[in-house]
């Protein structure tokens, strides 16, 4: 499990400065574009062109190499030896090895899949990489998002680290008591996991009750629309570019159902 | 923004089931051409990801409007104890998913809307945070988080056998959700190479990719739904009844049995099994606990704070249920 549930790497560059709803746009607009044209490699042309130079400008290219590969080479590797080895449609077959056959249908299936992919993540990555999740969901609310919604996401990326803290304490106060860590095959392993996970569930159950008085007291559910303690700065040139991002992956799909792209 | 809802949550939902089971319905029966041009799945693909999302998020923005504030703050938790065992899932390598015990457990406490809220933002909080993989997969969670709701609301989580069964179900239904998905979006491969290996087998048996992929879900699905509908069932029985007692939806159709051999528990349970015997069990028990006849009529199971003071049957029951707790 990572430490902290953020990919957050400060800066001070403009993609860091921009308003984070522009950087959700930009992530469904390339996903748009992405999936919408018939192309093994136009999604390739997004990720070179778009995508590396935005994470070099942002500075965070080591960060963003370690985990676009992190994540992508094992899923890489599972789709070829899948799509590769068993695909399903009939095909010109290249290689074949008792019940397993490599077909280029199979593999220009499973690069288009890995590069549209690719594409999705790494978009993703970018906006993780430059945004505070606090800046996030502040700049999220201030699009309209439902009070609610914002505090039930922000509240869980604080509870992991915090349930990771009390475990650990967890496992001490147990360690402390007599609980044996060190041996025992699997079946004791697991069934050493019920002194510790029971104690942190129904702990951060019963938490529940009382943080739930707590808010009420300070008003959260109120109907009228609290206000920010901070504010998001946006300008109209990025609210034009939100647009005009969705426009042209859509722009995109249109010119190449028609045939041009 | 105006504070003032134009839509009531209601047609919020329904709008986001609608448009949730029109794109299935046209993912289904349009698929099989697609595949005819060799990678031609990119619409598909796209369909797919852009009609989950906006009939989960419209499911989320219907479902949270009205929620209370103690179920509100019971989401976080549920959440993370899904993106926790989740992640530890994917990082031992069974091939099984093992994220949806938050889901169920807020589905079984507070209904099938909160469950279905849980379960996608579950995938969503999951996706932004460390596993974008997982975002396209929260219309499964919003299915499943539905479900444990209505089995709960008809008494399936009362009794450990019909938990388990209820959960078996559920990974059916989800099996054959999440399919679409997994064969569109990710080419049928998957974080996890145990359930990767499963899609192979089933492709190299003859079956496309989407079948393929419904096909491990269905392998996977009922095992991993029966395991979160009984760890959530363990976790809440575990919990002292005043907790799950504070939930409306969990109180008001008994979600947990009463565990006790007493004439009282019985003559709930009769209540609670057969709403026709209803009226001859309370008059039975009129003549030899007067005071608890009134519990027993509301449904309510009569251990929790829920229960009314002043009636000493009930005082009883209540320390009854501490002694066994």
């Amino acid at each position: 499990m990572s430490q902290t549930l953020n990919f957050y790497q400060d800066g001070a560059t403009w993609i860091h400065r921009l308003n984070p709803v522009t950087k959700l746009a930009f992530v469904a607009a390339v996903t748009i574009a992405a999936f919408g044209v018939e192309n093994l490699w136009w999604p390739a042309v997004l990720f070179l062109l778009l995508e590396i130079p935005a994470a070099i400008a942002a500075g965070v290219t080591t960060r963003f190499i370690k985990l676009v590969l992190g994540f992508f080479a094992p899923f890489l590797v599972i789709l070829f030896l899948l799509q590769g080895l068993t695909y399903p449609d009939p095909g010109t077959v290249l290689v074949e090895l008792g019940p397993l056959a490599v077909k280029t249908e199979g593999l220009v299936f499973a690069g288009t899949t890995a590069l549209r992919l690719l594409v999705m993540v790494s978009a993703f990555i970018v906006l993780l990489l430059t945004t505070h999740p606090g800046t996030l969901m502040s700049a999220m609310q201030q699009a309209g998002l439902p009070p609610k919604i914002a505090y039930v996401i922000s509240a869980t990326m604080q509870i992991i680290p915090a349930f990771q803290a009390r475990a650990g304490a967890i496992m001490q106060a147990q360690q402390a008591r007599g609980l044996d860590l060190g041996s025992g095959g699997a079946l004791t392993r697991a069934r050493r996991l019920v002194p510790l996970m029971g104690p942190l569930l129904l702990g951060a159950l019963t938490d529940v009750e009382n943080r739930s008085i707590a808010m009420e007291s300070r008003a959260f559910g109120s109907p009228r629309r609290p206000t920010a303690f901070t504010i998001v700065p946006d300008s109209v040139g990025q609210r034009l570019a939100r647009w005009a991002m969705i426009l042209l992956a859509v722009l995109a799909i249109a010119l190449h159902t028609l045939g041009v792209l | 923004m105006p504070t003032t809802r134009r839509y009531p949550p209601w047609l919020l939902i329904t709008a986001g089931s609608a448009i949730i089971i029109t794109t299935y319905l046209f993912l289904v029966v349009w698929q099989p051409e697609s595949l005819v041009g060799g990678a031609g799945v990119g619409p598909a693909a796209l369909i797919a990801l852009a009609g989950y999302l906006i009939g989960s998020g419209l499911i989320i923005a219907g479902a949270m409007a009205r929620m209370p504030t103690s179920t509100v703050t019971l989401l976080p938790i549920a959440i993370a104890i899904n993106i926790v065992a989740g992640q530890i899932n994917n990082m031992v390598g069974l091939p099984l998913y093992l994220d949806s015990i938050g889901t169920v457990l807020v589905g079984l406490l507070a209904g099938p809307a909160a469950g279905a809220a849980t379960g996608a933002l579950s995938n969503v909080i999951w996706g932004i945070s460390i596993s974008p993989a997982s975002l396209p997969y929260s219309t499964t969670q919003v299915v499943i988080g539905l479900l444990a709701g209505v089995f709960a609301r008809w008494g399936w989580t009362r009794r450990v056998p019909t938990a388990v069964a209820a959960g078996v179900a559920t990974g059916v239904v989800a099996a054959f959700v999440s399919g679409p998905i997994s064969a569109f979006i990710f080419g049928g491969a998957n974080a996890s190479a145990g359930r990767s290996a499963i899609v192979a087998v089933f492709q190299t048996l003859g079956l496309d990719t989407l079948g393929a992929s419904i096909a491990q879900g269905l392998t996977v699905d009922p095992l991993d739904k029966s395991i979160a509908f009984l760890v959530a069932v363990i976790i809440l029985r575990a919990l002292p009844s005043r907790f799950s007692q504070r939930f409306p939806f969990a109180r008001e159709h008994s979600v947990f049995a009463p565990r006790s051999a007493s004439v009282l528990a019985r003559a709930r349970d009769v209540d609670v099994l057969a709403g026709a015997d209803r009226a001859s069990v309370s008059a039975s028990i009129a003549a030899t606990a007067p005071a608890a006849t009134s519990a027993a009529a509301n449904g309510q199971d009569g251990d929790g704070s829920g229960a009314a003071p002043s009636a000493s049957g009930t005082d009883t029951t209540q320390d009854e249920e501490g002694g066994r707790l």
